[in-house]
């Protein structure tokens, strides 16, 4: 594969510029996209630097055009993607049903800002719930939420392969603090690291003399009876609970002897992590476990880690009403620990946030 | 020309040592950063200094929510605060009409130009930039963003600025920022310049480093700078 | 017993076919078929199919096929020829699918000068929803959503969708209008909107005015008036734009 990066070395950029490198990276054909703060600049990046290694850009009339024109790409056998956020998002969830229903190998970025409607441009964690189980389906995706440039730059990458491996439509799920925030990161090449990209492969377009070689594909969204669609969908259950176990990523910090968990995802994993080291400077044994993947999410790990640790309270922290909360219960059912919020929907949350509650809570 | 402060003290100002300074660049390559320091520098040997955001479309990451402290410090700020960003609604490209009538300001004027890929262009929006001779533009250089990372996309990236008349070599990393990282930054930065046959005004430095940065083996200024643009928002 | 032939890039194991007695979508897809046939492009050729009865056509032919959501085939058609521009695609829809939910990207489409092949069935109603107004509804005309029939004043006049891509489109464009009841000139007109694409020369739009008698409600007599006396003198047949001369066969 083209090398993109050369050297691996450590740049100073903005997550946006982080997904637009790690995207070429990865091999990415073309990207399809619409403006919509906060992630413009993965399209002004990826439209500055993709005409070099001959990549493409198209900037469609709206985000479902941008949806659908990247299912036609993939379709086609082409590693492409998009990126949005907010109301965005809520338009690309029709392509996103499409790429779930036909098992595309779709990427999307989202950036989240805030909402409902057109909110605010500037951030949120608001998105959790359209991202992972958004549309009329049943969440058959993969959300990789991010905490750092870093964290993009992998998950970007890896969602390439993710998507062209297990075929389910994959989002990397960041939000606009990440997108515009400056920090280090290093860039590197795929092979560099030893991953392999999956050389992408068409599903139409496939050669030969039809008729003679091979029948043509056909592919379809649409089922006559209850039957049919019940057994597609069930089959996508299987296939999804079978690659579960090799996608899920999380993160424990602090567990062991913990007396309080706190849960948090995405970039307020940050702000958890100062929050345990200075709860412990004050001598409370606080713990974090972060879902890397909200979808599927690690919910035998989290409950495997509570009925170890048996703490006696779980904090939920989310820029959020409690999307991310919602994920959270599903999972430990019947657990008995009593669970705390600290919901800030469209607000960013800071260590000293998460300390002072912990405080007030213990 | 002269000015009356408070406290009685009296600052005689020529018009001709007028300094008036446009600080553009790349995004993300520490305009707002350079600019802010220049100004407080300006500001802090008694001059009058009015800091100009000309950046038209980022919601944080501009002088915005720096506002009050930078007037605190005596600097006359022309540009949205955030509590003007209030009730707006969406902050899209928003241009407050007094900087357009920024150079008309007595005193040095430092001018922070933001976003997007039109370089000195976007100071087509500035009345009087014609009459200003004193006017020099600068243009913000980090060697370690992606699309300035080499000696050849150094000049590419100047060249398609537009009007530059100076660099300010600015390579740092953030938090993982080293001495060998600036310097080798710099330096190649200061190879690039020379090839297009401009000089470089300064080379910053973060002021942790002031007193271990070998300074001496430069033959341009080092200018030691605070970071005052929000690293993180945690 | 004599049969007429099939077109060879049909796809035998799917048929018969799955459309009404009496609809146009047979013999537009018939007229399709053997343009491809004849053009020889089976084996590069890409449908797009639209929800609607559009979608009944899914693996209606011997080529590689996808069906996508409603109005948005031409994206993604759009998106596969920007991949893998050797491949033909042709974008096979209806009215609503075309002029009223996928208006933005029809529009769009045109207006980049897409070099994809966008075919419009135009029956002048929903069909597969159960006969609701469509854009290309005639004023006075009954459906279920305008019972009283179509009043203008309130819901406005049928869209004149070559019309309004002609207007839009760079000269090298092919638009034009066929319909079911001349079948050489639909066949000429499909031939011409795919050698377009063929040759490059950009977006080619062919609208074809076809019947719908299931929700019109009308016997073959009627269905055919209907066609040729009132569809056919509100929607003028004809290329109006062609780069390859007009009338040329």
């Amino acid at each position: 594969m083209e090398k993109i990066i050369g050297e691996t070395k450590k740049a100073f950029i903005t997550g946006n510029e982080a997904v637009a490198w790690a995207a070429l990276a990865a091999g990415a054909d073309s990207m399809f996209g619409y403006p919509i703060t906060p992630q413009n600049e993965v399209m002004h990046y990826w439209t500055r630097i993709s005409p070099q290694y001959s990549r493409s850009f198209l900037q469609t009339e709206d985000e479902i055009s941008a949806g659908f024109t990247v299912c036609g790409a993939v379709q086609s056998g082409k590693k492409s993607f998009t990126a949005t956020a907010g109301p965005g998002n809520v338009l690309m969830q029709e392509p996103f049903g499409m790429a779930e229903a036909m098992r595309l190998p779709l990427v999307a970025i989202i950036q989240q800002r805030g909402g409902p409607s057109s909110g605010t441009v500037i951030y949120s964690q608001q998105e959790v719930t359209l991202t992972a189980y958004g549309g009329n389906g049943e969440g058959h995706r993969i959300v990789y939420s991010t905490s750092t440039h870093q964290e993009i730059y992998d998950y970007t990458i890896k969602a390439f392969n993710t998507a062209w491996k297990y075929r389910f439509p994959v989002f990397v799920l960041g939000d606009g603090y990440q997108a515009k925030m400056r920090e280090p990161l290093e860039m590197y090449d795929p092979e560099d690291k030893g991953i392999e990209m999956i050389t992408p492969y068409p599903l139409i377009g496939l050669g030969g003399k039809i008729g003679v070689d091979r029948e043509p594909a056909h592919f379809c969204n649409i089922y006559s009876m209850e039957e049919e669609l019940y057994d597609v969908v069930m089959q996508f259950e299987q296939d999804y609970e079978a690659m579960s176990r090799d996608v899920i990523e999380y993160r424990e910090f602090f567990c062991e002897d913990a007396d309080i968990i706190i849960l948090a995802h995405g970039v307020v994993s940050r702000a958890a992590e100062d929050a345990v080291l200075i709860l412990r400077d004050m001598g409370i044994k606080a713990g974090f476990f972060r879902p890397i993947t909200l979808r599927p999410f690690p919910g035998q790990q989290l409950r495997d880690m509570l009925s170890q640790v048996k703490p006696q309270k779980i904090l939920v922290a989310e820029s959020a009403m409690g999307q991310f909360a919602k994920l959270v219960k599903n999972e430990i059912y019947g657990e008995n620990i009593p669970l705390e919020t600290l919901f800030k929907p469209g607000m960013g949350i800071i260590d000293h946030d998460i300390v002072e509650k912990v405080r007030s809570i213990f | 020309m002269y000015y009356v402060y408070p406290g009685g003290v009296c600052i005689v100002a020529d018009r001709e040592e007028r300094i008036v300074e446009a600080y553009i660049g790349e995004y993300a390559s520490g305009k707002s950063e350079l600019a802010i320091n220049r100004a407080l520098d300006l500001k802090d040997q008694g001059r009058l200094v009015t800091l100009v955001d000309l950046d038209t479309v980022e919601p944080f990451y501009t002088l915005r929510p720096l506002k009050k402290y930078l007037e605190s410090r005596g600097l006359k700020i022309i540009g949205f605060g955030t509590e003007d960003a209030f009730g707006l609604g969406e902050t899209g490209a928003m241009l407050n009409p007094k900087a357009k009538w920024a150079l008309r300001n007595e005193g040095d004027i430092i001018l922070d130009i933001g976003y997007g890929v039109y370089g000195a262009r976007t100071l087509n929006l500035v009345e009087g930039v014609d009459e200003t001779p004193e006017l020099k533009v600068i243009a913000v250089i980090n060697y370690s963003r992606p699309m300035t990372s080499s000696r050849d996309r150094i000049k590419m990236h100047i060249t398609e600025l537009g009007r530059v008349d100076a660099v300010a070599a600015n390579t740092h990393l953030g938090n993982d920022t080293s001495i060998d990282i600036i310097i080798a930054g710099n330096r190649e930065i200061m190879a690039a310049t020379e090839e297009l046959g401009l000089p470089v005004e300064y080379m910053a430095v973060i002021e942790e480093f002031k007193d271990v940065f070998p300074a001496e083996g430069f033959d341009i200024p080092v200018k030691y700078i605070k970071r005052y643009m929000p690293g993180a928002m945690w | 017993m004599l049969l007429p032939a099939m077109p060879k890039s049909w796809y035998l194991p799917t048929k018969p076919h799955k459309f009404c007695p009496g609809c146009g979508h047979g013999i537009v897809l018939k007229a399709l078929g053997e343009a491809v046939d004849e053009l020889n492009i089976q084996d590069k050729t890409i449908f797009g199919f639209d929800i609607g009865c559009s979608l009944l056509a899914w693996d209606f032919f011997g080529c590689d096929s996808v069906q996508t959501h409603h109005g948005r085939t031409t994206p993604v058609m759009v998106g596969i020829k920007r991949s893998r521009p050797e491949l033909i695609c042709v974008g096979y829809m209806g009215d609503g699918g075309g002029y009223s939910i996928g208006s933005q990207h029809l529009l769009n489409a045109a207006v980049r000068d897409e070099n994809i092949t966008l075919v419009l069935v135009n029956n002048t109603n929903y069909g597969m929803t159960g006969g609701q107004m469509a854009p290309t509804t005639l004023p006075g005309q009954k459906t279920e959503t305008s019972p009283f029939g179509r009043d203008p004043e309130t819901t406005g006049y049928p869209t004149k969708g070559p019309e309004f891509i002609a207007a839009i489109t760079s000269d090298s464009a092919y638009v034009a209008r066929a319909t079911v009841s001349k079948y050489k000139q639909l066949k000429r007109y499909t031939k011409n909107a795919l050698r377009n694409q063929m040759e490059n020369k950009g977006f080619s739009f062919l609208e074809v005015l076809s019947t719908c008698p299931t929700n019109w409600k009308t016997n073959a007599q009627q269905t055919w008036n209907f066609l040729e006396e009132e569809m056919e003198s509100t929607f003028r047949l004809g290329e109006l734009k062609t780069p390859f001369g007009k009338g040329v066969k």
